[in-house]
């Protein structure tokens, strides 16, 4: 069931008494900036990633590089810079679940994967039969820079090759056992990590027809959801030893960027080109018993909120809160009504923040253990940190 | 009377007659070129298909001779992803041409080979193997 608004402030539940300025004003008060910091400077900042604790904080850009990010006092200070892993933007980031290991996916077609140990980032080589080539890595890699001050020592432990060009997204299952690919080449691809961390590929993913976007796992299953260029969403699950496309979710009538499950793993939100947020619901019902696929369902369409594309879409796991980057450089966040149906649920928007950032931003990511707390990066090159209170 | 009839009736129904005739001899040929093209478009298509398979079947086999079996757990699993991927090729639709699944199982089997390849740790060109297969029409 679709909610259809033309404009956002008369898509709002209807209040008595209360003006459109009072609750722009109210909605805009819901949001407040904490910290600005320019993280890329002269350059795109693309994505950012808390790890599980929340301490540190990962970004990517189009400088090539990655910077961990740890708090001092009140600031958000730079610890680390990984800068010699790739020869590329670097696309996405995405820590594995114990902390340890950050992986990151560039436009050079390759995902590196990066070890912390006792606050140094360690490099081993992962193929025998390809000792020589990836020893000259190793020597190329093993330069530090001026964050080294910080006790961070930056090396990339191992390079997954494979796909044709240009990586775009790269995520851990829960397991930590398991990490996802994509990239343009239109493939997904499904790495399987072993006891001594080397890195096996268990399955190449061609479904999808056009450039593959972003690439999520479900919190707590081994089901991988994937958004591309050709407008749909694809989730995968393993099936007689091999991966499958199990679903495919249409709907979306241009690219769909990005996508975020809730925190039970039962909904999962899409946004898109096509400058809609969908809500998608795995159906339990009894038709799908004697069925292997899941079936999943576009219970809400948020249109008419948002006026250029969606980025990035993250869905807070502490407070079941939607935040939204969008092109028209504003953030929104999103709530679930009180009392709004499972099966045809209604959202409101109770945050709206223009101008949040100078350019398109591309990444709103919720702190994993802080309530409220958002971090966002734009094309400006900065990140942005904001904490978010419900209105009354 | 009756002449005059036949005469007239032959000369206003001649525009439709001489339409059907032309359309059914449009038709005739046009479907014999349609079938032609066809015929042609698939001889080539089924044998890009087959040998790109082929090449795949050869490579695929040509590993699973050269590896030799063991109980090191890397190199099984190698064999054991090998020899997925020749059973994929070999209960391939290839005698079925009008199969809705044609597509798919490709696409599956070049997902499959890339993992081999990633497995393996070698890049084939396979690129080149089509060009040099030496099939033409």
């Amino acid at each position: 069931m679709a909610q259809q608004c033309s404009d956002w402030p008369a898509a709002l539940p209807t209040r008595s008494q209360e003006s459109r300025g009072q609750i722009r004003s109210r909605m805009k008060d819901s949001l407040t900036l904490l910290h600005r910091v320019s993280a890329h400077p002269d350059s795109r900042c693309w994505f950012l990633a808390w790890n599980p604790t929340g301490t540190l904080l990962a970004s990517c850009g189009g400088d090539k590089t990655i910077r961990i990010w740890g708090k001092e006092g009140d600031n958000w200070v730079c610890k680390s810079v990984l800068g010699e892993g790739h020869q590329r933007t670097v696309r996405k980031v995405a820590w594995s679940p114990c902390g340890n290991y950050l992986a990151s996916a560039s436009f050079d077609a390759t995902t590196c994967i990066w070890m912390k140990k006792n606050d140094d980032f360690e490099m081993e080589t992962h193929r025998e039969d390809s000792m020589d080539r990836k020893r000259k890595t190793c020597l190329d890699y093993r330069l530090y820079d001026s964050a080294e001050r910080q006790g961070f020592q930056k090396q990339c432990v191992t390079t997954l090759e494979g796909h044709e060009n240009e990586v775009k997204s790269v995520a851990w299952a829960p397991s930590g056992s398991l990490l996802a690919t994509c990239s343009r080449d239109k493939s997904v691809w499904v790495w399987e990590v072993d006891e001594e961390e080397e890195y096996e590929c268990v399955s190449v993913l061609n479904s999808h027809t056009q450039d593959v976007k972003h690439v999520v796992w479900h919190p707590n299953q081994e089901l991988l959801a994937s958004a591309s260029y050709d407008d749909s969403v694809k989730l995968y699950h393993e099936e007689e030893d091999d991966w499958v496309c199990c679903a495919t979710l249409e709907g979306h009538t241009s690219t769909v960027w990005s996508l975020s499950f809730d925190q039970s793993g039962e909904q999962l939100a899409t946004c898109s080109d096509d400058r809609t947020l969908r809500i998608w619901r795995h159906m339990t019902s009894e038709e799908e018993q004697g069925k292997k696929d899941p079936i999943w369902k576009c219970v809400c369409t948020l249109t008419g909120y948002h006026n250029r594309t969606i980025y990035d879409v993250h869905w807070s796991h502490l407070t079941g809160a939607i935040a939204t980057a969008c092109g028209d450089d504003a953030i929104r966040i999103f709530e679930e009504d009180t009392g709004s149906d499972a099966v045809q649920p209604t959202f409101s928007l109770t945050a709206h923040m223009p101008r949040a950032h100078s350019q398109d931003i591309n990444c709103v990511a919720w702190h994993p253990k802080e309530p409220g707390f958002l971090a966002s990066c734009s094309d400006d090159g900065e990140m942005a940190f904001w904490q978010y209170q419900r209105p009354e | 009377m009756e002449c005059a009839d036949d005469l007239f009736g032959g000369i206003v129904m001649c525009e439709e007659r001489y339409r059907g005739e032309g359309y059914e001899e449009g038709f005739a040929e046009g479907k014999h070129i349609g079938e032609t093209e066809g015929k042609q478009y698939g001889a080539m298509y089924g044998a890009r298909a087959g040998s790109e398979l082929g090449c795949y079947l050869g490579f695929a086999s040509t590993w699973r001779l050269l590896l030799l079996p063991t109980t090191d757990e890397k190199q099984r699993k190698k064999i054991k992803i090998l020899d997925s991927l020749i059973k994929m090729i070999q209960s391939f639709p290839t005698e079925d041409p009008t199969n809705e699944k044609l597509q798919d199982d490709l696409s599956r089997v070049r997902g499959k080979v890339k993992q081999v390849c990633s497995i393996l740790n070698v890049q084939p060109d396979f690129s080149v193997t089509y060009e040099a297969s030496g099939l033409s029409f």
